[in-house]
């Protein structure tokens, strides 16, 4: 017994040794691929990049940044070995965030415009990604989209495109309920909106279950009701001179209430997940939804019913007033600031973004953004309206929340929930709980 | 001295194991104690100490008491709940019925699944409209209009318990089935003799001789209900609003979405003595109740 209980124990001390040995294995083999990668990109060196971005995961095979992007990349740089992977939102936030922490950053990674959540501002505040001004293409690059990822006049991130927030539509609903113009205004908007609810139609279907799903309806309002007049609106917010509790704020809550209150918005989308809402609207079971060109392959596949879809920017305007597109720059490549390979990294980049390059073209392929990138013609018809529109008038602003801090947003929601949820919460309510979580997280 | 049982020499092999220990698990605590007095906002390494003003905000927000709240409420329905179904359904198992075996697999069946799987199901079986309650409900023919189990502010609560309940029901169930095995047959025997109904003898010999396992089962599920994240993070969000806000989920909420990491330690700490405190009494209060056969 004694015996037994020694032997087991030298195997355990055994395995022991073992499993250090190999993390020691582990480590050692990393650090030689990290000396390898300090000659450049000229070297014929055998160097091995990491990329980390988040989104889903597009069909086997056929995946630009899992499938196409490496085995491009391989080809142009024989001796570059390209390792990617690709998160769903949250998982890559929190992951992307630990990594850099602990100095394991990946060397390409996927930030957001401005100071949305993993924004270019905050990533290039904390040194972790890269000054960009060196690359090659910014002259290809819209003024607009280099600004919105650039920290104190340089870039530090590559936009993927620009995106609208808008309203899809179900053309053979609204011709079913007699809407025979689009609506141009916010009056023009309920009339047909009534119109669809006396069909018999639900009007709208929103995911409210998903919290950040209220943004894509209150940011359209806001753009119409806050920015207009007053385009600096956030700026004078940061500088303590606005509050989100400003009248213009508290009128925006209301608007977008009307379409509750009034019964527009699908019963019971609280307890609707974003699947589950854009398949209501796929299936034909609601005449239109609140969402982002981003979300174009959903909302066009194939549902129960077969119908032509549109799209219009949600006309909150009043009477006479031009409607203001809400539309942002989309989140983009980064690299990391502390990379051994650096300047290899950047010359992979300087290659994706050359205008005519095979990457360069399956990149432009893979894109559901609006490009920005000079020449790139419109991908989607279904946006070419809304493209036009903000293209000729240039009436348009930006997501609010990317000159929030994190958390702004969210307290939006979650106040904004209780109005949907009747749980006696006013617009001035929500309003005063975004500024005082504005005042407690804003660091300038 | 050379001790009989083992050499003194054999310590040292414990010692991978605790410095593992004290690195991944330990060292990890006192951090948080240290980055709650900090606004460290989780991924740049410069912050700034700012005594207790962490603990002061929490104190004075709205956050910790809704989510306290949210918290004891799922602790106290679930233990409570939880419990009586786990023993109502043990004592039915612990009967001579027919294919007993296969009830008692059947009812420990959900405790296999990961309680992602769980919460993405049932989510599915709440949904409005088309989830399978509300399907189900239509079939029969009860309206099925203001049916929101996981969207109204008066239910969602409610309804992530219930699946907390449904899953660890198993684990529950098998402690007391456990138990009531252990309860001699003689007493029941003596206590049938002396004529006392069977509420009787439950009352008075099989509940007293279940005590441990009443003990455990009652510990177990207090601390599963104070660390209560999985479900409100699969089927709600916390929402609506922040109606399913639990300790754990706003710790989570405010160190990854709201990049408070300083004030989400803060959060961190004080669950942790409120678990602590509330854990040490209810097991404190048990174990006097405890008889041994």
């Amino acid at each position: 017994m004694r015996k037994g209980t020694k032997r087991l124990t030298g195997l355990m001390m055994a395995g022991m040794m073992l499993l250090l040995s190999a993390c020691g294995g582990g480590g050692g083999e990393s650090a030689t691929s990290a000396a390898g990668g300090e000659g450049g990109g000229a070297s014929a060196e055998p160097i091995t990049l990491t990329m980390m971005v988040s989104g889903t995961k597009a069909p086997d095979g056929q995946d630009f940044v899992i499938d196409i992007l490496p085995k491009l990349v391989k080809e142009k740089f024989p001796n570059v070995t390209l390792e990617t992977s690709k998160l769903p939102d949250e998982q890559y936030m929190t992951s992307i965030r630990t990594k850099l922490a602990s100095g394991q950053g990946p060397d390409f990674f996927w930030v957001f415009p401005r100071n949305a959540s993993l924004g270019v501002l905050d990533m290039a505040k904390a040194g972790y990604a890269a000054d960009l001004s060196d690359l090659e293409f910014w002259d290809k690059i819209s003024e607009g989209a280099k600004e919105d990822m650039s920290y104190e006049g340089k870039p530090y991130g590559v936009a993927g495109g620009l995106d609208y927030l808008g309203v899809y539509y179900n053309k053979a609903l609204f011709e079913q309920a007699g809407i025979t113009e689009l609506p141009k205004d916010w009056p023009a908007f309920l009339e047909a909106s009534q119109k669809l609810k006396d069909a018999g139609i639900t009007p709208i279907t929103l995911a409210d279950k998903d919290p950040w799903f209220i943004q894509f309806g209150m940011y359209q309002v806001a753009a119409n009701m806050v920015y207009p007049d007053e385009m600096d609106f956030d700026t004078k917010l940061q500088a303590g001179e606005k509050s989100l509790s400003d009248p213009k704020w508290i009128a925006t809550i209301e608007r977008f209430k009307e379409l509750y209150d009034n019964g527009y918005v699908v019963k019971n989308s609280l307890g609707l997940g974003s699947a589950q809402a854009a398949q209501m609207f796929v299936d034909g079971q609601a005449a239109m939804i609140f969402d982002g060109t981003w979300d174009y392959a959903t909302l066009t596949g194939k549902g129960a019913s077969e119908f032509e879809r549109g799209f219009f920017a949600l006309p909150a305007n009043d009477p006479g007033k031009p409607t203001y597109i809400s539309a942002a720059t989309a989140a983009g490549f980064a690299l990391n600031a502390k990379s051994e390979n650096l300047d290899t990294a950047k010359e992979v980049m300087n290659y994706m973004f050359d205008g005519e390059s095979e990457l360069f073209k399956a990149w432009v392929d893979s894109n559901n953004s609006i490009s920005v990138y000079e020449g790139v013609p419109l991908n989607n018809e279904l946006f070419k309206e809304v493209n036009d529109s903000y293209l000729k008038d240039k009436n348009s602003v930006y997501f609010p929340n990317q000159m929030w801090p994190t958390g702004v947003a969210e307290e939006m929601e979650a106040k904004f929930a209780g109005i949907i949820g009747g749980q006696g919460i006013t617009p001035e309510q929500v309003a005063e709980a975004m500024d005082k979580k504005f005042k407690e997280l804003w660091k300038p | 001295m050379n001790s009989t049982v083992m050499k003194k020499t054999m310590y040292f092999f414990a010692l991978p194991a605790l410095l593992f220990y004290c690195v991944f698990w330990i060292f990890p605590i006192f951090k948080l104690f240290q980055y709650s007095i900090t606004d460290y906002n989780g991924y740049a390494q410069s912050f700034n100490y700012v005594g207790l003003s962490n603990y002061k905000e929490l104190f004075s927000g709205s956050t910790l008491g809704n989510s306290i709240g949210n918290t004891l409420m799922y602790t106290l329905v679930s233990v409570v709940v939880g419990n009586l179904i786990g023993l109502g359904l043990a004592l039915l198992l612990n009967q001579n019925i027919r294919g007993k075996g296969f009830y008692r697999s059947i009812s420990y069946i959900p405790t296999l699944f990961s309680a992602i799987v769980v919460g993405f199901i049932w989510s599915y079986v709440y949904m409005p409209d088309s989830g399978m309650i509300a399907s189900l409900l239509r079939m029969v023919g009860i309206p099925i209009d203001n049916l929101n189990f996981l969207g109204s502010y008066s239910s969602a609560l409610y309804s992530i318990i219930f699946v907390e309940i449904w899953k660890n029901i198993g684990i529950t169930m098998i402690i007391f089935l456990a138990g009531l095995q252990t309860i001699p047959n003689d007493l029941l025997e003596a206590g049938r003799i002396d004529g006392a109904g069977k509420w009787k003898l439950f009352r008075n010999v099989t509940l007293p001789l279940l005590a441990t396992s009443v003990t455990i089962n009652i510990t177990l599920s207090i601390i599963n209900g104070l660390k209560a994240f999985d479900f409100p993070f699969i089927m709600t969000n916390g929402g609506p609003g922040d109606s399913t806000n639990t300790l754990v989920y706003s710790i989570y909420k405010m160190a990854f979405t709201e990049q408070l990491f300083g004030k989400a330690s803060a959060l961190g700490v004080i669950s942790f003595f409120i678990i602590i405190v509330i854990t040490i009494i209810a097991v404190l209060t048990m174990n006097k109740k405890e008889v041994s056969a």
